[in-house]
This record gives structure tokens, sequence and C-alpha cells, in this order.
């Protein structure tokens, strides 16, 4: 049997957290599971405070991990990310889906924490704890504690680029989401679902560090693209069709800003 | 297992209920409150059919923990005609042949509507957008589109 | 990289219902004392509006006011008996069905009228807006409620009627194998285009044009909306619907209507539609109505178009990026096939 615990705060949800429960932000994921009869969990567990908090410190953008797509999408601060929130669902789920949910929203959702890979951001435990976004992505399955926001390091905006492959339009799941941070000498290039969590594809990046942004200057990218990818078939696409799309797909993000 | 007491607006009118824990907010209408408006389509936040206005803006209430709209506004399409009088967007949506089975247009004009109240003259791909986590089997989605830009044109906006 | 612009035809003869079993569909018409007249099936209105087309072909045939009509459906408990809302047969069986239950009722009706007006029932007609008058004498009638009213509590008599439709089976000739599997027919033709990337293998539909064949449209309105949404659905099997994407293995099948693919409002085609009416001799007013054709002939059309566009032939549903994108690397690129 369920039973939902609301905590005061924050960090008294972080210590009522045990293997059996899971915490609700938006609930597009929790809910989910529970109207299905997930028996992985059986204690609900919120907080009523609620960082939803957008704002520009010293070192960047932080954005509460309550912060909702639509919260994003209203931010001026969080300018930058407006093409990547605006991608994730339809209206009602902006409305819902949370930054920090997304953090482990598993395949095929997780576009925004796609981009907040590229965007090398730093996730920020309850505990005030730092992790950097790859590190905490790789532990992910294990991790244990709530998050309580992200910070984002300034990037100037015309070097950050998104793109989100979907067959079905306006909204659809993704084939690949792809983002870069095309800083010279310092790239970062991360595809969602092309693997467990999203993932960098660090050959192509140290590829375009230093490149010119046309067909001959990052051909040598395209070619090593998939390198430090692993993707999976699912029902949207084989591994196979991935790994063939995903060079054309980061072609158009790099040349013409995702249009085809 | 206690239920917990939860108290809400729900088109205008006050409601209290104790609802079980876990519950979703459909739930909690449908079979808590009687109003059948909000359809279960997916119970997986994929289908739209479900949306509610919580605070004039568009969520799933299938997937909304039903505790969590304690103290808050809920608008279902059961509020949307004033008496016999219907609302633009029905009115648009009934001379436009815009439902077929039906399922989906609870959840559509709830979406629509959220459109409307904010940006009274969409553009259709402002509309397109606003209808694009509503699945409708029936249609081809053309009819529901011209409904609402139609509903806009006559002052849909309510 | 390319966009390649294809154009597909495919044309379709469709039966209406089947022979098996004789095929029977039933109605039940009877008049409330209000001189109302409600028509039950057991038909299932799921959306393509057997209760509207039921409820004019009763109107028109008991000659009463539309709205003073209203069908009841759905309850095989309660209802007569029907086979159900399939092989695009709900227009033409159950039309006919409510023909013949509302002719027996208007005849219980007009007798009524008569023995009220003490005139022969042979004498009478309805105007069509609640009024049952003698012929060429306008002022001599009485309403379809008097008579209702007058039937019910004082001559002793019910308004209504039973009707029921039922295909004589037709055995298959021994020798030759024929027999007449089907009743009627309706016809289409249909043209697609199509854009195909010769990158990803993307297809995106971009107009249709039909013409389809359906009987006399007993509700244009209601036609139109079949073809456009049934023209949606079949560029939705064409392209992206499967429960078993990696079929035969069973692997991977979808679990929600995200992974479930259709096409979204963002992709909403172009439909230039010409209905023909030709209404047919055994139909109810000739209608035989657009059923599963509207989404049918869609299918090889999208598959042609393919073909068309980049010389890819596609015989598996759905035809995903992937099929068009191996099709295109055997081919050694893509194979346009004629000008689009």
């Amino acid at each position: 049997m369920l039973s939902v615990e609301t905590y005061p705060t924050l960090a008294e949800a972080s210590q009522a957290m045990t293997d059996r429960s899971r915490f609700l932000a938006g609930g597009t994921l929790v809910m989910r599971a529970v109207n299905y009869g997930d028996q992985g969990f059986d204690r609900i567990v919120r907080a009523r405070q609620v960082d939803r908090d957008i704002r520009t410190e010293s070192g960047g953008l932080r954005i509460g991990a309550g912060a909702t797509m639509a919260d994003v999408l209203a931010s001026r601060d969080a300018a930058l990310l407006h093409v990547v929130a605006a991608r994730i669902g339809g209206p009602a789920v902006r409305n819902m889906a949370t930054v920090g949910g997304n953090l482990f929203a598993p395949n095929p959702y997780g576009e925004f924490t796609t981009a907040l890979l590229a965007l090398d951001a730093q996730v920020v435990g309850v505990n005030g704890q730092t992790t950097p976004i790859e590190s905490f992505l790789s532990g992910r399955a294990h991790h244990r504690g709530l998050i309580a926001a992200v910070t984002v390091p300034r990037v100037s905006e015309g070097d950050f680029r998104f793109l989100k492959a979907t067959r079905i339009k306006p909204k659809g799941v993704a084939i690949m989401t792809i983002a870069a941070t095309l800083t010279r000498g310092d790239t970062r290039l991360a595809f969602g679902n092309m693997g467990p969590t999203p993932l960098r594809a660090k050959s192509a990046e140290r590829a375009l560090n230093n490149a010119t942004l046309d067909e001959r200057g990052i051909a040598q990218a395209l070619e090593v693209c998939t390198q430090d990818l692993q993707p999976a078939d699912d029902p949207l696409a084989s591994s196979w069709y991935r790994r063939e799309v995903a060079p054309v797909h980061l072609k158009r993000l790099l040349l013409n800003g995702g249009r085809r | 297992m206690p239920k917990t007491p939860l108290t809400f607006t729900l088109n205008d009118g006050e409601v209290a209920v104790f609802v079980d824990p876990g519950a979703s907010l459909i739930d909690v209408l449908r079979r808590g409150v009687g109003d059948l408006t909000p359809k279960q389509g997916c119970a997986q936040g994929t289908c739209g059919a479900c949306t509610v206005l919580i605070d004039g803006k568009p969520h799933l209430s299938c997937l909304t923990l039903a505790e969590t709209v304690e103290g808050r506004r809920i608008d279902t399409t059961a509020g949307l005609a004033g008496g016999p009088n219907l609302h633009p967007l029905q009115k648009a949506f009934m001379e436009g042949f815009s439902a077929q089975c039906g399922f989906c247009t609870s959840g559509m004009l709830m979406a629509s509507k959220a459109l409307l109240d904010r940006t009274p003259n969409p553009t259709r791909d402002e509309v397109i957008e606003a209808i694009s986590g509503n699945l409708c089997r029936c249609t081809g989605y053309e009819p529901i589109v011209d409904a609402i830009l139609s509903a806009a044109q006559q002052g849909g906006a309510r | 990289m390319t966009i390649h612009k294809g154009r597909g035809f495919a044309c379709i003869n469709y039966p209406i219902g089947m022979n098996l079993g004789g095929d029977p569909a039933q109605a039940l018409v009877h008049s409330t004392p209000d001189g109302k007249f409600m028509v039950a099936l057991s038909a299932i209105d799921l959306g393509q509006g057997m209760k509207s087309v039921t409820r004019q072909i009763a109107a028109e045939t008991i000659g009463v006011p539309v709205e003073d009509v209203y069908v009841d459906t759905a309850d095989s408990d309660t209802g007569p008996h029907d086979m159900g809302s399939f092989a695009s047969r709900g227009t033409h069986r159950v039309g006919n069905a409510v023909i013949r239950a509302s002719a027996e009722a208007r005849k219980q009706m007009m007798e009524a009228a008569a023995e009220e007006l003490e005139v022969n029932a042979a004498d009478l007609d309805t105007d069509g807006k609640g009024n049952i008058h003698v012929k060429g004498a306008p002022s001599r009638s009485i309403t379809v409620a008097e008579t209702a009213i007058a039937a019910q509590f004082k001559q002793g008599r019910t308004l209504a009627g039973r009707g029921i439709f039922l295909i004589p089976p037709s055995e298959a000739n021994p020798e030759t194998g024929e027999q007449t599997p089907v009743t009627c027919f309706a016809h289409a033709a249909l043209v697609v285009e199509v854009e195909v990337d010769d990158e990803t293998g993307d297809v995106e539909v971009t107009a249709i044009n039909s013409a389809y064949e359906v009987g006399r449209a007993l509700n244009p309105k209601l036609v139109e909306q079949q073809l456009i949404g049934g023209a949606w659905m079949g560029v939705s099997h064409a392209l992206y619907e499967t429960t078993e994407p990696y079929y035969p293995a069973r692997d991977h099948g979808p679990e929600d209507f995200n992974t479930y693919l259709m096409p979204g409002p963002g992709q909403i085609v172009p439909h230039h539609i010409a209905v023909l009416e030709r209404p047919a001799e055994d139909a109810p007013f000739g209608g035989k109505g657009p059923g599963e054709m509207c989404a049918n002939p869609v299918l090889p059309a999208v598959a042609n178009a393919v073909y068309n566009a980049v010389g890819v032939r596609c015989d598996r549903l759905p035809i995903t990026p992937e099929k068009v994108l191996r099709g295109i690397r055997a081919n050694g690129g893509a194979r346009p096939k004629g000008r689009a």
C-alpha cells in the first residue's frame, strides 16, 4: 500500500528517502509509475518547499530543481535554454515536468539533461555539494539523495546549439537529441537517447575544437561522432539507424542550426 | 490506510473530499466528485485527454497527485458552458465537426482554452503547439485547429 | 543531401458489408406519447456518424422533422440484434433496417391519423414539419403529436415498426467458385505527394488528392469528416504505426503513445476531396457510406509515392525511415523514378 509523506523542507524530505521511496516533484515520472502499479516503491516523498527560482549568479545560471520547463521558458535569465525547454512535451507537460526530474528521466526523455551535459553544468545536492553533470550521469543509476539545483556556466548564446530529431511534429519524443557548446578550443558535444544516459561524443569534440564550421572543417567530427556513443534499439529506431543518421543530424546542427 | 482531507475550487464551486494516498487528480474528479468530463486515456501523460487547468494553466490530471492541488483552482470542461450557453470553443467545435468519437474533445477544449485565455488571437502554429500534447485518433486534427481559430475570431477568450 | 518529391496513385473498389450469415441488421422504431420517434439499434456509433445518419433516414421515411427523432444505440442486452460497426456496413445495412422499421411506423401513424380525420389513410400525406394532411386539402390536418396522443390514449394503437435487413446467402458455385460476396461496392482513387529525405529516410506526406464514390452522401459534412480523418489514419498506418517495430521479432514494442507513433497536428496535410454521388440501388436513399476505404488506399499510394521519389519499393508496413534508408543504400543512392 502506498503512502505519501510531505515534509516542510527538501532537506527533511531527503532524510526520509529510502530504497522503497520515490521523490515526487512534477509527477510526470512518479505518477505514471503509480498509475501502472510499480511495485518498486511504496512511499511517495514530497516537500512543501519547492525551489523554482532561476537566477544569474557570479558563475552563471542557477536553476532550482523544482523549476518547470514552463518556468525556464518564462525566465529571461534562462533565454539560452528556451530552445530546449520548448521542445519538451506539450504545454501541460511543460507546466509539470521539472529540471530536477529531467536529470533522472530515462530514454527517450532527458533532452534538458542532454543540454546541461553540453553546457558543463553542475548538479547541486541538498547538502550543497556539487557534482559535475558528467559524473552525476555516470553514477545516476545508484544515485542517493535529492537534487536542490543545477548551475550552468555562462556560455555565449551563439556558441550553443540544440537539435531534437523527432518523427512526430510538433511534439514527438526524440530519435536522438544533440546539444553542443562550440566554444573554440573547448567544444562540448552531448547526445541524448544514444546510450543509457546522455553521453559526450569526445572524439568528435576533439575534432571540432579548432575546426572551421564548414563541410570540410566538420568532416572528421562527423566521421567519429558515434565512436563514444552506445545507441540501443527501441520502438522508435534501431541502433543501426541511430548510428547512420547521427552524423547527418550533427552536420545539420553545425551548418544549418538543425534545419534540414 | 488513512485518507487525506483535500479542499479545492472546481469551476467556481468549493470541493472538500477525502483522498486515498497516491490518488491522482483525475481519480478524485471522476470518482470522488463525479465530474466525468476529464477522460482517462493512457494514464501515462501521453494522450492529453485528462487535461484540466490548474490555476489557469493546462496540467495532466492523471499525473497530478491529488493532494498537491490543496487550495488551488481547477477548471474542467464541466465549467465551460454558462447555463444553456456554450463556450465559444464548444460552439466552434460543434459547428466545425471537430469531434467524432469525442474522447479527446474535453482535453482539446481545455488545452485550447488555456491558449485563448492568454493569447486571444493566436497564429495557426500557436494553436498547433497548444494542442500538441493532445492526441486525436479520428479527425486528423485539421477540424480542431480550424475550430480553435474560428473561436478566437469570435472572441473565444471568455 | 536532397529532398526528393514523389507522387503515388492507388485506387480501390470496396465491398459494403459481408455476405456470411446474411449480415443482419435490425431496427425498432416507436413513438412516444408526444409524437417523437425513438429508433433503437444495437449498431454502434463510434464517431463515424451512425446516429446522425440513421436519424436522418428515420425522419425522412416517417415524414417528421429530424429534431423529433432520437436514436438509441449500442446496448446488445436491450436492443434488437445487429452484427456491429465494421466492414463498412453501417450506413447501408443499418440504414436499410431503419427504413423498413420507419416505413411500418409511418403506416401505423397514417392509419391513426386517418381514423381521427375520418378519411382513407391512402389520401393522407406528411409535410415533414410535424403535420399530417389530406392530399390536396392542407387545411384538413392533424399534428403528429395529436395523432400519437389519439393512438395511444384513445385508439389503443402503437405507432411502431420493426425492420430487418438480411442479405440472401449466396452459395459458391462448386464448379466455378462463383458467388456474390457482397451487395454493392464503393470506389475511390487517390494521389499522395511525399517528400523523402535521402540522408535520413524520413518521409513527409505533403498533399492528398482524392475522389470518393460513396453513393449518395447522406450527410456531406460527415462524409468529408470521415474522409479527412480516415486519410490521416491511412498516413499513420503507412508511415508510423506498429506494435512490433522489429517484426517478426517481438522486441521493443511501444508501451505508450509517445513510442506508438502517429502523425501530430504539425503534420496536417492538405487534402482535396471530390465526392462523386452515384446513389446505389439497394442502399438507403442511395447512400453506401465511406467506411474503411477512407484509410485503405492511402497506404499503397504512399508506398508508390516513396518508390516514385527515391526508387525504394517497401512492401512491409510501416514504411519507416530505416526501411527507406536501407533501400536507398542497397540501390547505391536515391533513384528517382521520374517527374513527380
